[in-house]
């Protein structure tokens, strides 16, 4: 045996540029900015993005990026500093939360606690002064949906976390809201109910085609759920894109390092090497003291120094070298296996490349191995943006 | 025969020996400790709360001669003296009514003040909490004189209003009930806030940030979700403000001026000043009873509010 097997790779990625898809859009966010004390850094800044009719957009990042206060002033339970917020091409900016129409899923589910699962339910049907008939349908078919209409008497209190969460989601769902806002619903859930209530509430939003804006810190989550996610660092987005692509290619080095793991290595792009899928092309880079190798990336990058970014389980490492392969040479300072997969810290120099690989019953690498690391051009991916601190 | 030790329990357990055993020796031993440490409070309360009680009850009974002197018997004398005037039935309706009215009046302008004082982000919450409280800081004395002052008809309510040309007479705010139950709501409301602020537990801006998103206006928002979950913090401060109204003397007394008649002045009056003792514990087993029916409501009120 030489080579480990791969994880398959994902190859085909439609690039979308979804910043510009003016027109069929259900919410326009411009500009918004939220500095809760004048002089304070702002949460969120000039933040731009467009959601179309129907789709589940992530905002993703760490705690503090801003993705919470975006959400709330989209819900008007904050009022923004400036920019605006547009709903079916109506500004809603200074539009009261109680009149926005909007359907929310707050983190603690925010069940009433005075009444029983039904009055909650029902509770936005009231406000809305929908005939008693009308509601007691409607609610009905809420619970349905959420295969909780058995507990329709129950009070809120005797019901689990995955069940408040159900009835939380069929109450804002049952106004058929203009926009579903979902505040890090299932953080509250434990791993296995997460899994499952992720794939449901999915479901639940694609049968409804309810446009929904969903906050996470978890990129399994986004990754999974969501037609677009949008990276979120420091009141900024860093990137907004599909899924595929914010994994496939993504634009900053935050963005690489947030979403899943990543081996960087800062290299000089010397020239190009042919066409690539999709309008990127092929170069030849030098990896500072490591030689020369392929990457790939957008085009007009030949002559500057950029970041490569490399997936561990698309770094290909084998425990012998092959005759002709110009692949790195490390040890294997530390092996993690997980069953499915198994990752490898390469200590290379003063570098240390994580790859990882499918487990096979062929015989496994150990700890001070020698490894031997090379890729293919199309899954070293050069960041577009300059290398932060170089100023080429 | 010695009891088995801890071990040797536990090891006829593992065996298989007396299932439950353990677990029964345990609970047993977790009543002794729960009893041994409720000891001091029960012996404490027996001879300073209960002991006296029984004492006050069983004194009811007993026959009061004018002099003073009490006539150890069995008879109902002083309640069917209580129960048959006239006079003493206004005394308890106004102990009741009086009870109510500042009951009522002292949770509906502390409500707003708990409600900030819960609801605020400030970081002087503490200070403004200690702030709420701190006329407990002086006595009930010294407050309702303060308030003789300021309601008196050259006092500082009367003066502003004929300065501004609104009254020509002064108003009558002391030595009535009227003054009575605005000394009394003012001085009793450190108690309702503190009572409310500690029992609206329920209440969160999460709910009320929900009810706002699902379509409801300021003011469904209170009625439908903020008033209902503090329910239970408002019936415990009147209950609270209620009880502390009925046995209140001294207010009574100096703001009433002697032209208010309730049962704690009644009480006062029998053993200071006609010395009929038993009646005055007649009066008094009649004041908790009023207390018992109180309380009892409120329970039923609070089982059906789900509190």
């Amino acid at each position: 045996m030489t080579v480990l097997p791969q994880l398959a790779p994902l190859r085909k990625v439609n690039p979308v540029n979804s910043a510009n898809t003016v027109g069929s859009s259900k919410l326009s966010i411009v500009d918004l900015t939220k500095r809760y004390a004048p002089g304070l850094e702002p949460a969120v800044d000039r933040l731009c993005m467009d959601v179309e009719e129907g789709h589940l957009v992530a905002l993703l990042g760490p705690s503090g990026c801003g993705k919470t206060t975006t959400l709330r002033m989209v819900a008007g339970l904050m009022d923004p500093t400036a920019g605006s917020i547009v709903v079916d091409g109506k500004d809603i900016t200074q539009t009261p939360v109680n009149k926005r129409g909007m359907g929310m899923v707050f983190q603690s589910y925010a069940l009433f606690p005075h009444m029983d699962v039904a009055q909650n339910v029902a509770f936005g049907l009231q406000m809305r002064k929908v005939p008693s008939g009308e509601q007691a349908k409607r609610v009905n078919a809420a619970l349905e949906m959420v295969k909780l209409a058995h507990l329709s008497k129950r009070k809120v209190r005797e019901l689990s976390g995955g069940q408040q969460q159900r009835i939380a989601l069929a109450r804002a769902l049952v106004v058929e809201p203009t926009l579903l806002l979902l505040d890090e619903p299932l953080s509250n859930l434990d791993a296995k109910l997460r899994e499952t209530m992720r794939s449901e509430i999915r479901s639940i939003q694609q049968r409804t085609k309810a446009t929904t804006l969903f906050v996470t810190h978890d990129q399994d989550e986004a990754l999974d759920m969501a037609d677009r996610i949008a990276v979120m660092n420091g009141g900024l987005i860093e990137q907004y894109d599909t899924p595929a692509m914010v994994y496939e290619r993504p634009t900053t080095r935050f963005v690489a390092d947030f979403i899943g793991q990543a081996n960087f290595l800062t290299a000089q792009v010397l020239s190009e090497n042919g066409q690539a899928a999709d309008g990127e092309r092929y170069y030849k880079v030098e990896v500072g003291g490591l030689g020369r190798y392929s990457a790939v990336g957008a085009p007009g990058l030949a002559g500057s120094s950029r970041e490569i970014v490399i997936r561990p389980h698309r770094l290909r490492a084998s425990l012998h070298p092959r005759p002709g392969d110009d692949a790195i040479a490390g040890t294997i300072e530390r092996v993690s296996y997980t069953g499915d997969t198994i990752a490898f810290a390469v200590r290379v120099g003063d570098r240390r490349l994580l790859a990882q690989s499918m487990t096979s019953s062929a015989d496994m690498p150990r700890t001070g191995d020698a490894a031997y690391l090379s890729w293919e051009a199309a899954d070293a991916f050069l960041l577009p943006g300059h290398i932060r601190g170089s100023g080429t | 025969m010695t009891a088995p030790t801890e071990t040797q329990q536990l090891m006829s357990v593992r065996a298989g020996v007396l299932p439950g055993a353990l677990e029964k020796a345990k609970a047993a031993r977790d009543r002794r400790t729960y009893l041994l440490l409720l000891l001091p409070a029960i012996l404490g309360l027996f001879a300073t709360f209960l002991l006296p009680l029984g004492y006050m009850v069983k004194m009811s009974f007993d026959r009061g001669a004018p002099d003073g002197v009490i006539e150890s018997a069995f008879t109902l004398d002083s309640y069917v003296r209580a129960l048959s005037d006239p006079y003493y039935w206004q005394v308890i309706w106004n102990t009741f009514q009086m009870g109510i009215i500042v009951g009522v009046l002292c949770v509906l302008v502390s409500y707003p003040i708990a409600l900030f004082l819960v609801r605020t982000r400030s970081r002087f919450r503490g200070l403004l909490m200690a702030v709420a409280v701190a006329p407990l800081l002086t006595s009930a004395i010294v407050r309702t004189y303060g308030w003789m002052v300021i309601l008196g008809s050259n006092g500082l309510v009367n003066s502003s209003l004929h300065s501004m040309g609104l009254i020509d007479a002064p108003l009558k705010l002391t030595n009535n009930m009227t003054g009575v139950e605005i000394g009394l709501v003012e001085i009793f409301m450190p108690y309702a806030i503190l009572t409310m602020v500690s029992g609206f537990g329920r209440l969160s801006s999460q709910l009320e940030e929900a009810a706002g998103s699902l379509g409801a206006n300021g003011f469904q928002v209170f009625a439908r979700i903020t008033l209902p979950l503090s329910l239970p913090g408002v019936l415990a401060s009147f209950l609270m403000v209620f009880v502390l109204t009925i046995s209140t003397f001294v207010t009574p007394t100096l703001l009433g001026g002697g032209t208010v008649q309730v049962l704690a002045t009644e009480i006062y009056d029998q053993t200071t000043g006609v010395l009929n003792w038993p009646f005055a514990a007649a009066l008094s087993v009649i004041l908790l009873a009023l207390f018992g029916a109180i309380i009892a409501v409120y329970q039923r009120l609070t089982r059906k509010i789900g509190g």
